[in-house]
C-alpha cells in the first residue's frame, strides 16, 4: 500500500530522531555527565517505527531495557526523554526512572523494563483490558533474541493464547543477547517465530532493516489480531549499531562486522534510497529534515542540562498515591 | 632498707565502704609525730580525725583533699622514715595491693590494712559467654552454670548475667482494662478510643488528624474540657505565676538516713504507747538542782537521765536487735536525736544510767555541738541501746517516731504544757504535762515490758528526786 | 450483622465490588475450575472456595482462569492494571512468590515510582499462607515478612471474617497494588460481618481485640486467636494484656503499637514467619528505638525457628508459635528484673 507523501516524511523523521537521540547519547555518555546504564536502539529504527506508526494511544505496547526507540516512536516527548536520560527533575519520569524505566501510560507506552523477558506477561494483562474492553485495541510486547529464552515468555505466549488475547509477541533479532550469539542461546538456530508458532499462534517474518517490509507486515498482522483471532508474533531481523550497553567494548563482533552493517543494514539509508529511486521525496527533503531534527535534539540536549535537578524530598514521593 | 607503709582508706564499722579526705593536715614532706591529726576523712556517716600511730614522714599523696569517695582499702598516701628514696617509695606504690581482707582499722587506722570487695574469682567455662558477661560472672561471683543463655547457640550475654545477680522482681499487675467498642465505622487509635470512653467524648464528630485521618489521642486530649475555672467573686481570674521545683539531690547523709529510716519503718512492727508525765515537780527540782549545784542541765537532760535509769530497770526494753537474737543491757546508752547541718544525727551518751546529771549535760552539749560542727566521730555514733527525740521545743504535743535500729525503742518527747486537773480534794487546778510516745519493735519487746518501762519512767519524773539516787 | 465464614467473606466482597465497578477483573490458576475437562467450567470453581460462581455471573472476559503461569498472573495482573483495570490475581499459595517474584517485586511494586508517579497499579494479589495443615515446606509459608519490605506495596492480613471484608473491599478499590494475604487455616472460621456493602476498614488501622496495662502483645493471622487465648488466661491472674491485630503490616500503625507500649512497657510480638528479618524484628526495634524510654523489659519475638517448614504433625506444631510459647514469653517480659 502506497504511503503519503506526509506519512513518509513522518516516518523518516520519527527514525531520524531515534538514530540522532542515540547518536547524540553515544557522544555524550563518554563525558560522565549521565549516570547509569544506558542500552541504544541505534540501527533497530525501523522496527519501532514500522509497527507505531500503525497504533494509537489506546493501543498499548511494553518495552525493553533497549527502550529509546519504541518511546520516541509510541510519541513520548523527545525532550521529557532527554531530561530523564540527563536525570533531571523535568525528565518523563522525574528523574526516577532513567533510560530503563521510560514510560508514559497516556501514550500507550507501558514502559521500558530492565528485566529481560518481564515485559510479555504485562503485555498480555494489557492484551486482556483490551478485550475486555472489546474497541479492537492490543497490545504488543517488544522482546529480542535474548528475552525469547526467558520463561516469562513462553507463559505469556501460552497464556495469550489461551485466554485469546489481543497481544502482539514482536521480537527484534539483533543476533546478540547482551554478548552472547543467537546462534549459541536460541536452540533451535533456526528463528524466533517457529517458536511461538509451537505456542499456537500465527506467526509472520520480515526483514528489521527495511521500514516498509515491517510497515506492510504490521498492517497484516494488526489486521489479524484485532479482528479478534487472539494472539500472534512476529520476528524481524534487524541490527544493533552499538554495543550491549554503552562501553561495551565488543569484542565479540566479526572484522568489519559493524562497518558492513552501517554500510549495507542501514535502515536510514535504505529508506533514503527507496524514496529518491522511486522519487517519493527527493534528497532536499530528507536533508532539510535532518537539519532540522538535528537542531530538535541539540535543543534537547541544551534544555536537559540546564533542568532542575530533583532533591532529597523527592525521593519520598512517588511510592504510594496514599500511605 | 627502709620502713615505709602504706596509708589507706579506713574502714569504720559494717556500713562503711568509701571515704573520702575532707582535708589533709599534713603535706607532702611534712614528717609527723605520734597522736598527730593527720587528716580528715568524710564518710556517708561522719567525719573522723586521723591521728599519726607513729613518728615518720609522709613521703606522697595519692589521694587530695575534695575528691570524690574512694572505697575502703586505696592507698591514700605513703608513709615512711626520712631516709627512704623516691625509688623505694615508688617501688612501693607500684607494688602495692589493697588487702583482700581487713579487720576493723578501729585500733590502727592509719597502719592497718583495711578491707576491699573480694577480688574476682576467674571462672573456667566451656560454655560460650561474651567476654563482659563472663567479667560480670566473676565479679560477682555468679555460677554460670546456672544461667540459660539466650545467644546464638545458648552463648551468655551481659543480660543473662545481670538478670541471674538480681532479685526476683515480686509482680504488681495492674491488670485489665476496659475493651472500648470498636464500631467499625469511626476510625481512632485504641488510645484515642480508651481516652474518648474515659471522658465521656464521642468520636463521631471528631476529624482525625492522625495518620492516614485517623482520630488519635491528641484530638481526643484536645476535646476533654479544661478544669472549671476560678470562682468570679475574687474579681479577677487568679493567674497561676510558675512554680518550677528547686532540685537538691541527697547528699550522702541524707542517703544513708533515707535509706535507714525506710529499712526501719519497713521491717520493724512498731507498737506505740502513749502516756503523759506531771511535769511541776521535775521543772521545779531543775530550777533549785541548777541553782544549787551551779550546773546547766536542761529539761531534755533530765528526760535522758530519767529514761536511762528507767531502762537499768527494765533491762527488757534496753535492747537490740541483731537478726534472730535480742541483746539486752546492763546499762543505758542513750541516743539523742540531733538536727545538724547534714540531716538527723544521733550520737549516743554512753552507760547515761550511771552518769550524773551534770555529766549527761556536759556530754549532750559536747555532742550537740560536734554535731553542729560536722565533726562527729564513728565513735560518737556507734551503737545506742535506746533513742530519745525530742520535738516539744516546737509546741509538737506527741507524735510518733521511727525506731533506730539497731535499738529496740525510740521515746519521742513532745512539748510541756498547762492542763486543768482534778486535785485529791475535787478541785480543779492546772498542772504542767508533757507527751511521750514510746515506739517499739513488738519482735523483742512485749506490750507489758514497753508499759511497765513507761510506767517507771512517768513515776521518775513526777517524783524526779529518785533521778538522784 | 450477618454470621459468615472467613471464605465467604472474600468471595462475597470481590462478587459485591464486581457488580459495582465493571473494571474489577478476577484471574488465577482455577478460579473457574475445570476448563476443558469433561465436567466444563465451574466444575470445582477454585481450591479455596473464593471465587465460586463469579464465572457464570460476571463471564470469562472478567474471570480469567489461567494456566499455572505464576509470573504470567501477576504480569498480567500488572499489565490489566496499567491499562485502567482493576485485577484480582489470586496465587493459590502465598509459597508461590518465589516463581512470581519479579512481577511483584520489579514490576507492580515499582511502576509508580519508577514512571513518576505518572501512573497508577490497582492490582490486587491475594494469596492464600500459613502453616497449620502439614502442607509442608513448600505450601505453608508466610510471605508478609517478604512482602513488607518492598516499597510500593501494602500488605494486608486479616485475621476475622468482618476484616477480610472491610480490607478486602479497601484493597479493590485502592489505586496502589495491594497483598491481600489469606490464612488458609483461617477459612472455615465464622464471625459477625456487617452488612453494610460499603464497609471498609483503613489500612493502617490496627484492631485492640484484648486490653490490659501489662504487656503489649501484637500479631496477626492465625496466630491472634492464640494471643487472645493467652490474654484471656492471664487475665485471670490478674494480668492485662493489650493485644494488637495488626492488620495490616504495611501500612504498620506505629501509633497502636507505641501508644500501648508507653502503658504496659512490656512487648511481646508473635509471628508466623521465621525470626530473621521478619516482622516480629522490625517491631521490636520500632519499641526500642522509639518507646525505649518506657520499656521495662526487652522486647520479645515468638516465631518459628530459623527452619524451613517441616511436614509431620509433631514437627509442625513443634515449629508453630504455641499458646505456652507466648504465655512464656509473656511471663518472661512479666518477671523482668
Amino acid at each position: 500500500m502506497q504511503l503519503s507523501r506526509e506519512a513518509l516524511l513522518r516516518a523518516y523523521r520519527q527514525m531520524k530522531v531515534i538514530r540522532e537521540f542515540e547518536e547524540r547519547l553515544h557522544v555524550e555518555i563518554q563525558t560522565g555527565e549521565i549516570a547509569g546504564f544506558t542500552h541504544l536502539y541505534c540501527g533497530q529504527e525501523a522496527v519501532a517505527v514500522g509497527v507505531c506508526e500503525h497504533l494509537d494511544n489506546e493501543d498499548k505496547i511494553v518495552s525493553t531495557h533497549r527502550g529509546h526507540g519504541h518511546c520516541l516512536a509510541k510519541g513520548c516527548d523527545l525532550n521529557g526523554m532527554m531530561a530523564e536520560i540527563w536525570g533531571s527533575r523535568d525528565g518523563l519520569c522525574k528523574g526516577k526512572g532513567g533510560s530503563m524505566h521510560i514510560a508514559d501510560v497516556d501514550k500507550g507506552m507501558l514502559g521500558a523494563n530492565g528485566i529481560v523477558g518481564a515485559g510479555s506477561p504485562i503485555g498480555v494483562g494489557a492484551a486482556l483490558a483490551a478485550k475486555l474492553d472489546g474497541k479492537g485495541k492490543v497490545a504488543i510486547t517488544f522482546s529480542g533474541d535474548g528475552a525469547c529464552n526467558q520463561g516469562t515468555t513462553f507463559e505469556a505466549m501460552n497464556m495469550a493464547v489461551v485466554t485469546k488475547a489481543p497481544c502482539i509477541f514482536l521480537f527484534e533479532n539483533n543476533h546478540y543477547s547482551e554478548h552472547t550469539g543467537f546462534e549459541y542461546a536460541v536452540g533451535t538456530q533456526k528463528d524466533i517465530a517457529s517458536r511461538a508458532e509451537a505456542f499456537g499462534m500465527k506467526v509472520w517474518r520480515g526483514d528489521g532493516t527495511d521500514f516498509f517490509a515491517v510497515h506492510d507486515t504490521m498492517r497484516e498482522v494488526l489486521d489479524y489480531v484485532r479482528a479478534g483471532n487472539g494472539p500472534a508474533a512476529v520476528e524481524f531481523d534487524t541490527e544493533r549499531f552499538f554495543g550491549h550497553f554503552e562501553g561495551d567494548p565488543q569484542r565479540y563482533r566479526g572484522e568489519g562486522e559493524l562497518d558492513r552493517i552501517r554500510e549495507t543494514r542501514d535502515c536510514l539509508k535504505n529508506f533514503r534510497k527507496s524514496v529518491t529511486q522511486a522519487k517519493l521525496l527527493s534528497d532536499a527533503d530528507l536533508d532539510a529534515l535532518d537539519a532540522e531534527v538535528l537542531a530538535a535534539i541539540e535543543a534537547s540536549v541544551v534544555a536537559a542540562r540546564a533542568a532542575p535537578r530533583p532533591t532529597a524530598e523527592d525521593v519520598l514521593t512517588d511510592v504510594y498515591i496514599s500511605y | 632498707m627502709a620502713d615505709i607503709r602504706p596509708f589507706c582508706m579506713p574502714k569504720w564499722g559494717i556500713e562503711m565502704t568509701e571515704g573520702n579526705i575532707a582535708e589533709w593536715m599534713v603535706h607532702e614532706g611534712d614528717a609527723f609525730t605520734r597522736g598527730q591529726t593527720l587528716c580528715l576523712i568524710e564518710t556517708a556517716k561522719i567525719t573522723n580525725e586521723v591521728e599519726a600511730e607513729f613518728d615518720a614522714v609522709i613521703k606522697r599523696v595519692l589521694v587530695s583533699a575534695g575528691e570524690e569517695a574512694h572505697p575502703v582499702g586505696t592507698l591514700l598516701a605513703v608513709f615512711a622514715d626520712a631516709e627512704a628514696s623516691d625509688a623505694e617509695v615508688d617501688a612501693f606504690i607500684a607494688a602495692f595491693k589493697p588487702a583482700e581482707t581487713g579487720v576493723a582499722a578501729k585500733a590502727a587506722p592509719a597502719a592497718a590494712p583495711a578491707a576491699v570487695p573480694a577480688a574476682p574469682k576467674p571462672i573456667v567455662t566451656n560454655r560460650p559467654i561474651s567476654p563482659e558477661a563472663l567479667k560480670l560472672a566473676e565479679l560477682e561471683g555468679i555460677d554460670v552454670a546456672e544461667i540459660e543463655g539466650s545467644g546464638r547457640g545458648g552463648r551468655i550475654t551481659y543480660q543473662d548475667v545481670d538478670q541471674a545477680r538480681r532479685p526476683a522482681v515480686s509482680l504488681a499487675p495492674r491488670g485489665g482494662a476496659d475493651l472500648p467498642e470498636d464500631d467499625l465505622k469511626v476510625f481512632a487509635s485504641p488510645l484515642a478510643r480508651r481516652l474518648a470512653a474515659l471522658h465521656g467524648i464521642a468520636l463521631g464528630p471528631i476529624i482525625g488528624t492522625g495518620p492516614r485521618g485517623r482520630i488519635s489521642k491528641a484530638d481526643v486530649l484536645a476535646l476533654v474540657p479544661a478544669p472549671a475555672p476560678a470562682g468570679a467573686s475574687f474579681g479577677a481570674p487568679f493567674a497561676l505565676v510558675a512554680n518550677p521545683p528547686r532540685v537538691q539531690p541527697f547528699d550522702k547523709v541524707r542517703k544513708i538516713v533515707a535509706r535507714r529510716l525506710t529499712e526501719a519503718k519497713q521491717q520493724i512492727p512498731h507498737f506505740y504507747l502513749r502516756v503523759s508525765a506531771r511535769t511541776d515537780e521535775l521543772a521545779a527540782l531543775r530550777k533549785t538542782a541548777n541553782l544549787v549545784l551551779g550546773i546547766k542541765a536542761s529539761l531534755n537532760d533530765y528526760l535522758v537521765k530519767a529514761v536511762a535509769v528507767a531502762l537499768a530497770r527494765h533491762p527488757d526494753v534496753n535492747v537490740q536487735v541483731h537478726g534472730d537474737a535480742v541483746h539486752s543491757f546492763a546499762h543505758a546508752d542513750v541516743a539523742i536525736a540531733v538536727a545538724s547541718p547534714k540531716g538527723l544525727v544521733t550520737p549516743v551518751v554512753r552507760q547515761a544510767d550511771r552518769m550524773h546529771i551534770a555529766q549527761i549535760a556536759a556530754t549532750t552539749r559536747a555532742l550537740i555541738d560536734k554535731a553542729q560542727a560536722g565533726r562527729l566521730a564513728f565513735e560518737d555514733l556507734e551503737g545506742g541501746t535506746f533513742s530519745v527525740s525530742n520535738l516539744g521545743m516546737f509546741g509538737i504535743e506527741q507524735f510518733d517516731a521511727i525506731i533506730n535500729p539497731p535499738q529496740g525503742a525510740i521515746l519521742a518527747v513532745g512539748a510541756v504544757s498547762r492542763q486543768a486537773a482534778e486535785c485529791d480534794d475535787g478541785a480543779i487546778a492546772f498542772e504542767s504535762r508533757i507527751g511521750l510516745t514510746l515506739s517499739v519493735d513488738h519482735r523483742a519487746i512485749d506490750g507489758a515490758a514497753g508499759a511497765q518501762f513507761l510506767q517507771t519512767l512517768k513515776g521518775l519524773i513526777e517524783a524526779p528526786e529518785g533521778l538522784f539516787q | 450483622m450477618a454470621q459468615m465464614m472467613y471464605r465467604d467473606a472474600v468471595l462475597t466482597t470481590i462478587a459485591e465490588e464486581m457488580a459495582r465497578d465493571p473494571n474489577v477483573v478476577v484471574l488465577g490458576e482455577d478460579v473457574v475450575g475445570g476448563m476443558g475437562t469433561p465436567g466444563g467450567p465451574e466444575a470445582i470453581g477454585g481450591i479455596w472456595s473464593t471465587s465460586t460462581g463469579l464465572y457464570g455471573q460476571f463471564g470469562a472476559d472478567r474471570v480469567i482462569d489461567t494456566p499455572i503461569s505464576e509470573s504470567a498472573i501477576m504480569g498480567a495482573a500488572a499489565g490489566l492494571a496499567l491499562a485502567g483495570k482493576r485485577p484480582v490475581a489470586e496465587l493459590m499459595f502465598a509459597d508461590f512468590i518465589g516463581v512470581s517474584l519479579d512481577q511483584i517485586w520489579n514490576q507492580i511494586a515499582k511502576f509508580r515510582y519508577m514512571f513518576g508517579g505518572k501512573t497508577k497499579c490497582p492490582a490486587v494479589i491475594r494469596m492464600a499462607w500459613g502453616a497449620g495443615y502439614n502442607a509442608a515446606a513448600q505450601h505453608s509459608q508466610a510471605a508478609h515478612q517478604i512482602l513488607t519490605g518492598m516499597p510500593g506495596l501494602k500488605v494486608v492480613m486479616p485475621s476475622t471474617p468482618a476484616d477480610v471484608k472491610g480490607l478486602l473491599r479497601t484493597a479493590i478499590r485502592d489505586d496502589d497494588p495491594v497483598i491481600f494475604l489469606e490464612h488458609k487455616a483461617l477459612y472455615g472460621i465464622s464471625g459477625e460481618v456487617p452488612d453494610d456493602p460499603e464497609f471498609m476498614i483503613p489500612f493502617g488501622h490496627a484492631r485492640l481485640s484484648r486490653a490490659g496495662q501489662d504487656v503489649t502483645i501484637v500479631s496477626s493471622g492465625l496466630l491472634l486467636g492464640f494471643c487472645e487465648a493467652v490474654a484471656d488466661k492471664l487475665a485471670a491472674e490478674g494480668i492485662g494484656c493489650d493485644v494488637i491485630d495488626l492488620r495490616t503490616t504495611s501500612p504498620l500503625d506505629e501509633e497502636a503499637i507505641l501508644d500501648s507500649v508507653e502503658v504496659t512497657g512490656r512487648l511481646v510480638v508473635v509471628d508466623e514467619a521465621p525470626p530473621r528479618c521478619g516482622l516480629a524484628a522490625d517491631i521490636c526495634a520500632l519499641a526500642a528505638a522509639k518507646a525505649f524510654a518506657s520499656l521495662k523489659a526487652p522486647p520479645q519475638m515468638v516465631t518459628p525457628p530459623h527452619t524451613p517448614i517441616p511436614f509431620a504433625r509433631e514437627l509442625e506444631s513443634a515449629y508453630l508459635p504455641s499458646t505456652d510459647k507466648i504465655e512464656a514469653a509473656v511471663r518472661q517480659v512479666l518477671g523482668w528484673r
